[in-house]
Formats: C-alpha cells, structure tokens, sequence
C-alpha cells in the first residue's frame, strides 16, 4: 500500500481511537535520541507497533548534548532514550517499553497482562540489560568508542550469554512465548549490531532462526529504516583492519 | 499450592525476593542451593534455569527466574493493588525505571567493582569504585526530597535496591556519606516488613563469607 494512503489511514485511526475515549497521548510524545542508539530503537519500532506518534528530538551525545543543564534537569542520568509524555519524563528504555504498552496498547500481545507470560516477558527483559547487552557492550564499546581492540575473553562470555539465549528459545517462537513482545524488540537490536559488525552467531541455531523470524515480524513496524539502518551506521565506527 | 525459592542467604537478588515475599505475607518454601559443590550446574536445576542463576522462584511448577522479575510477578499476582507495585501505569513506569537502573548501573557496578576481588583475588579497581560512587550519586539525586525511591510508598524498588546496597556494608564503599542514600537506607530498615529475617540475617552470611575469603 501507498505510504501516504498507511500514513492516513494511521492519522485516521488515531483521531477516531481518541473520539472513542481510548487511550491515546495527547500530544506526540518526545523522544531524544540518536538513531544508531540500540535502546533508542527499540523504543521507535514499538512506537510503530503501537501505532504511537513521536516527535524525535535528535541529542548528540557526541557533542555533550545529552549533558546540558536542560538535559540533566530532566534526566540526571544524561541517557537516551529519555521520553517526555506530555511532561512526563521516562528514561531506561525497557521501562519506557513497558510503559508505552501499559498506557497506550489496544491489546495486551505486547507485553501479556498475564502474571505468568508477562513475569517471562520481564525475565528476557532484565536478562537483555543485565547479561547480554551487558556482555555485547564489554565485547563493542572498547572497540567502537576507544578504538580497542578484539577482546577474546569478552567475545567467549558474549557467546556464554548467546548460548543461554539459545536454550531459552528452545521450543519457543518469540523469546517470550509464541507471540511478539517487547522482549523480542528489546533483544532484537543487539542482533542486528552482530550482523551488521559481521560477528557470527550461526552457531546458535535457535537463536538464528528466531532473528530472522522476528526481523519479518518487525517489518511493518519500520525494522529496515530505524533498527537495520542504525545497525549500520554503528558499524561504520567499528575501527578497519 | 507450593511457592519454592532456590536461593542462597548470601545473595543480595535472592534477598530481594525475601523481603518481596514477607511484605505480601507471602509464604515460601526455600531451597538452598549447594553452590558449591555445583548444584546449579546439575541437569535438575539447568530444566528450572539454564541460566542456572539464583535466585529461582518455582510457583506451582512454573519456574521463574531473574530477581527483578520474580518480585514484580510476586507482586502481579499475589498483591493485586499493593502499593509495592502500583498498577497506574506512569507510577508503575517509575519503579520500572528505577528496577532498571538497578540491575543496569547501580548493583551491576558493585558487582564489577567487588566480586572480581573476593571471587577472583583481583586488585581494587579505582576507575570501577569511581562509577560506583557516581551511580550512588545519582540514586542520591533521585532521592531528592522523596522518601522512597519511586515515591512516597515503599516498593519493590527500594526491595531490590536495599538488598544490593546493604551488601555494600561488606566492601569499603562508605554509601552513608551520601546524605539522602542514608537517609533512605534507614527509613527502608525501619519499615520493610521483616527486614531483619529477610535481609539482615542475609547480609551477615554474606559479610562473613567476605571476610573468610578476604582473610586468607
């Protein structure tokens, strides 16, 4: 379909979800980002699955924006993603995941009501913050911000965390169950930064098979221009051999 | 309806969920995992946790694990309408956050900082203390003019976070010398339900594996 034909059907959609008294925010929300960010993309691409406005406010942490009175006034902890909901200030974006499907989701799919299914969506969440974005940072931040080399040890720990990933999957269609959550969103960027710095997880077949299926299922909701793109531009800081 | 804790006293995560629990009134049937001599590795255990952490809750057969989880789950589905974990969801965003910035900045740091030298003989790294420092700082900022972390009522995120701080009683790290952190650590000792039995009691066998280990 036409984009601009989906984009008023989008615009169309929302007005008629606010008539009908559904929760919508009442404004686009803000989001400061930078579009290689992996957190910051996780958060547009569930935006897109929830069908939420955001008005993007590009912050350079490059050049220190994310440190400004303004910026620490707001958020303290001078991070992106930080979110503002119509004054509302939000930041850690597995939060902000779970906040923008708790306020705004028509369904539940996302992040299941469900003590149970939503208890092992929250698992795969602090697994992604704690293990494995933790082990990819130890392995790429040395090599993409301070111009390090390849550390062996971090990739044997990342490949430990991509292991346990991998039995997690087992029998499972999304990280979470048989349905996409935010824990496949959240977890999904890691993957498209290992592909796109060609770091080879193949091994992992259940892991493998699940990037795949999930980079289909996030198609509609913008994977190619904000995840896979952003992937990309990380990629160009990697030092060349 | 059996609710099973595979834990050890030691474990700041594991004291999280004790803690959780006593505040529900909650009941648990607890496990103690014989780390050492690899009861975690085995193929019973790998089946609840291939991650073979602990703390694992199993709640009628349906393992859980990951803390932050665990509490927050506790909390779903045995206080409905607690304000441990409030259901508004801006309120809820809140103690997300601040669960996040435990797992992620706050506790994991110490952890870089601390476990390298008691479980790994490693030298005190003063560029680790130092992002130690700061995130304590910031746990200060959010505890600017609030009484709990995310607010007036006590949660799952002072829980969580009191269990990891307190463990900070066992390095040199001096906490107390951030005014609202203080503070904080005091009212949270003084409310939490049973913080004695589930925290205190905790914390002591942890200090004296520190010290053991640090003796030698």
């Amino acid at each position: 379909m036409d984009k601009s034909v989906v984009h008023k059907i989008h615009v169309a959609n929302n007005a008629a979800a606010r008539a009908k008294g559904s929760r919508m925010p009442t404004q686009p929300i803000k989001l400061y980002y930078l579009p290689p960010s992996p957190p910051c993309r996780s958060v547009m691409m569930t935006a897109r699955a929830l069908d939420i406005d955001l008005e993007l406010v590009l912050t350079n942490i490059m050049q220190g924006e994310h440190k400004t009175p303004e910026y620490l006034k707001m958020n303290p902890q001078h991070t992106i993603p930080t979110m503002d909901d119509s004054g509302f200030i939000l930041w850690e974006s597995r939060a902000i995941l779970t906040y923008l499907v708790n306020a705004y989701g028509r369904t539940d799919s996302l992040y299941p009501k469900n003590p149970r299914q939503r208890a092992l969506v929250d698992q795969r969440l602090n697994f992604d913050l704690g293990t494995l974005y933790k082990r990819y940072m130890d392995l790429y931040a040395p090599m993409l911000f301070h111009g390090q080399g390849y550390n062996d040890e971090a990739a044997e720990k990342l490949n430990e965390a991509l292991g346990w990933l991998n039995s997690m999957l087992e029998g499972r269609v999304f990280v979470a169950g048989d349905t996409l959550t935010i824990a496949d969103i959240s977890i999904v960027v890691v993957f498209s930064n290992l592909e796109a710095f060609g770091f080879d997880f193949s091994a992992h077949e259940n892991v493998a098979k699940w990037f795949e299926r999930t980079k289909k299922s996030l198609e509609p909701y913008g994977y190619e221009e904000i995840d896979q793109a952003g992937a990309r531009m990380l990629a160009s800081f990697l030092k060349k051999e | 309806m059996p609710v099973d804790l595979y834990y050890v006293p030691g474990s700041a995560p594991c004291r999280a969920v004790l803690l959780t629990a006593r505040a529900l009134n909650l009941n648990l049937n607890l496990k103690l995992v014989d780390l050492h001599h690899g009861e975690h590795l085995k193929p019973e255990y790998l089946k609840i946790n291939p991650q073979h952490t602990v703390p694992t809750l199993v709640d009628d057969g349906y393992p859980i694990y990951e803390s932050r989880a665990i509490i927050t789950y506790l909390v779903n589905k045995y206080g409905k309408g607690s304000a441990l974990y409030p259901e508004e969801p801006k309120a809820r965003a809140l103690v997300d956050q601040r669960l996040y910035f435990d797992i992620g900045t706050l506790y994991q740091r110490f952890g870089d900082y601390f476990y390298p030298q008691i479980f790994g003989g490693a030298p005190a790294d003063k560029d680790k203390l130092a992002k130690v420092e700061d995130a304590l700082q910031l746990l200060d900022t959010f505890l600017d003019g609030q009484k709990y972390v995310a607010g007036p009522n006590l949660t799952v995120a002072d829980l969580s976070i009191v269990a990891g701080v307190s463990s900070f009683e066992a390095s040199d790290i001096d906490f107390k010398k951030y005014a609202n952190v203080k503070r904080w650590y005091e009212t949270v000792k003084s409310t939490a339900p049973g913080y004695q039995e589930a925290n205190e009691k905790g914390l002591d066998a942890f200090k004296g594996l520190v010290n053991s280990i640090l003796k030698k």
